[in-house]
């Protein structure tokens, strides 16, 4: 199996993602990011850590431009998309078909079957004839494990069924980079075991990913880099195993620490869990 | 059977044509009412859940206006009070536009809610796919809001029929009109509007029948278009055949 994010572009530093200063505010919040910046080199794995309500989603969305950011200077796949306080993109249908998105709700329409959930923005963006797209389709239900369901609706699916529908409907437009919203958040542990195991597939077929998640073990496993974000600043950043396991940052510890804490055996087990 | 060999003695087979005529022209006004107010319906609540309040106030006056008017006031004003402003309509323009403002304010209302209630996350999910904002909304948005709004929409369908039945005020010559003439030329008022209101119950009842029938098709996830049933065709002969993956 192999994505077109194997591919490169040969591009100079062959970066997908390239945020640079990002400010975002809402009214009423503040400034919910403060200047961050951030960048997804191909074929890296990068995961964004960080309590609640500390602009890890708001990050994620910006990169995609559901969210415009108050100010800053983004390239995605080299493009600028968006420099100063302006958005510079010309095509954003293109855009989001070269950054596919996965949601923590999963938000698959409700009305289609999964295979015509897979189906329809390769139909309608991409304007990729019917019969490829159904078997495109298809194909992409089969690699997440699904062929037998692709006629179910997302009601008659479980929560992990559901989440690996939407990771085959953000993939069937040959997205450059995917990004995932806390993908298991609202996933039974058996349902996470399923959606981490086709992350961990995609992983080893070079799919270039931005990952927001509170799970510490899988971020670990999997990243290339990892940031943890705090009240809108990145605090501290590297290496999976220099930020879980040795984190500089006092901040950075005490999140650690508190997720080691859901563990009964304390850090130490949590480390079992992450095979440390 | 004396009560009801003396209730039934109009000769209704000199009827017949008339009554056909008559039903015809109920269905007539039925269509094009439903319709026009269904679009009507449609365009005003779009309007509301416009982000301009210049664009929303004008269809929030309007569906309130005319939520709280009687139907047979519309229907008086449009056929007997527009001439005075040199607007002279036909008893059938005057008739269907008087089913089509009034029944468009309440499915305004109808819609309103069911677009409203489609949620936020699959505007997300389509935006984040790239669709357009059309394609956003025939593809996502509107047919959520259909399925929602079905019900309530159903028991309009058949309550505007039913209010055809005010247009005999104007003479409009669909099933109560017919009644009302047949019933001055026999003097047998009981016997014929009995055989009128059976006429209504045929046509309402299998109508009403047939909307929960299809309300339910849809709950079930059939899929009615040809083209979901051939894409979904087409899938299922894939997997049965095994394409490579």
């Amino acid at each position: 199996m192999t994505t077109d994010a194997t591919k490169s572009n040969g591009g100079p530093a062959d970066l997908v993602v390239r945020i640079d200063a990002l400010v975002k505010s809402y009214p009423g919040r503040g400034e919910v990011l403060k200047g961050v910046s951030l960048e997804v080199p191909r074929s890296k794995i990068v995961s964004i850590i960080g309590s609640s309500g500390g602009g890890k989603t708001t990050l994620l969305r910006c990169v995609n431009l559901l969210e415009r950011p108050d100010r800053a200077e983004m390239e995605i796949g080299g493009e600028p998309v968006f420099s100063g306080e302006r958005l510079v993109c010309r095509d954003l249908a293109r855009l989001r078909q070269t950054v596919g998105m996965v949601f923590q709700r999963f938000n698959l329409f409700p009305h289609l079957t999964a295979v015509e959930n897979v189906m329809l923005a390769q139909i309608k963006s991409a304007r990729v004839p019917e019969s490829e797209a159904i078997e495109r389709a298809v194909t992409l239900l089969r690699r997440v494990g699904l062929g037998h369901r692709a006629t179910a609706y997302p009601d008659q699916m479980s929560g992990g069924e559901q989440q690996r529908v939407a990771i085959a409907r953000a993939l069937a437009l040959r997205p450059t980079v995917l990004l995932f919203d806390e993908p298991t958040s609202s996933l039974d542990p058996e349902s996470t075991g399923e959606v981490l195991k086709v992350m961990r597939e995609l992983a080893e077929d070079g799919m270039t990913m931005l990952l927001v998640t509170h799970e510490l073990p899988f971020a670990q496993e999997v990243s290339d880099w990892v940031v943890f974000i705090d009240k809108g600043l990145i605090v501290e950043q590297g290496p999976p195993l220099d930020v879980l396991q040795n984190p500089r940052e006092e901040r950075t510890k005490a999140y650690v620490m508190g997720y080691a804490s859901h563990f009964e055996g304390g850090l130490e087990e949590a480390q079992r869990v992450m095979g440390i | 059977m004396p009560a009801l060999a003396a209730l039934f003695n109009v000769e209704w087979g000199d009827y017949t044509s008339d009554l056909l005529d008559a039903l015809i022209k109920t269905i007539e006004f039925t269509i094009v009412g439903f319709i026009g107010a269904a679009l009507l319906g449609l365009v005003l609540a779009l309007m509301r859940l416009s982000k301009v309040r210049a664009v929303r106030t004008p269809a929030a006056v309007y569906t309130e206006l005319f939520k709280n008017i009687p139907l047979l006031a519309i229907i008086f004003l449009t056929y007997f009070g527009l001439p005075s402003q040199g607007v002279r309509l036909t008893v059938f323009q005057a008739g269907a536009l008087s089913l089509i403002i009034f029944y468009g304010a309440y499915l305004s209302e109808i819609f309103r809610a069911a677009i409203a209630g489609v949620h936020a996350g699959q505007q997300e999910a389509a935006e984040a796919l790239g669709l357009s904002r059309g394609a956003t909304f025939a593809q996502v948005i509107f047919p959520q809001a259909m399925r929602s709004a079905l019900p309530g929409t159903n028991t309009m369908l058949v309550d505007l029929l039913k209010s055809t039945s005010l247009l005999v005020t104007i003479s409009a010559a669909e099933l109560m009109s017919q009644g009302q003439l047949i019933a001055s030329e026999t003097f047998r008022a009981l016997e014929v509007y009995v055989v009128i209101a059976a006429l209504y119950f045929a046509l309402c009842y299998p109508l009403s029948q047939g909307l929960l029938w299809f309300e339910r098709q849809i709950r079930a996830g059939v899929p009615l278009a040809p083209r979901r049933r051939r894409r979904l065709r087409l899938a299922r002969q894939l997997l049965e055949k095994g394409v490579a993956a």
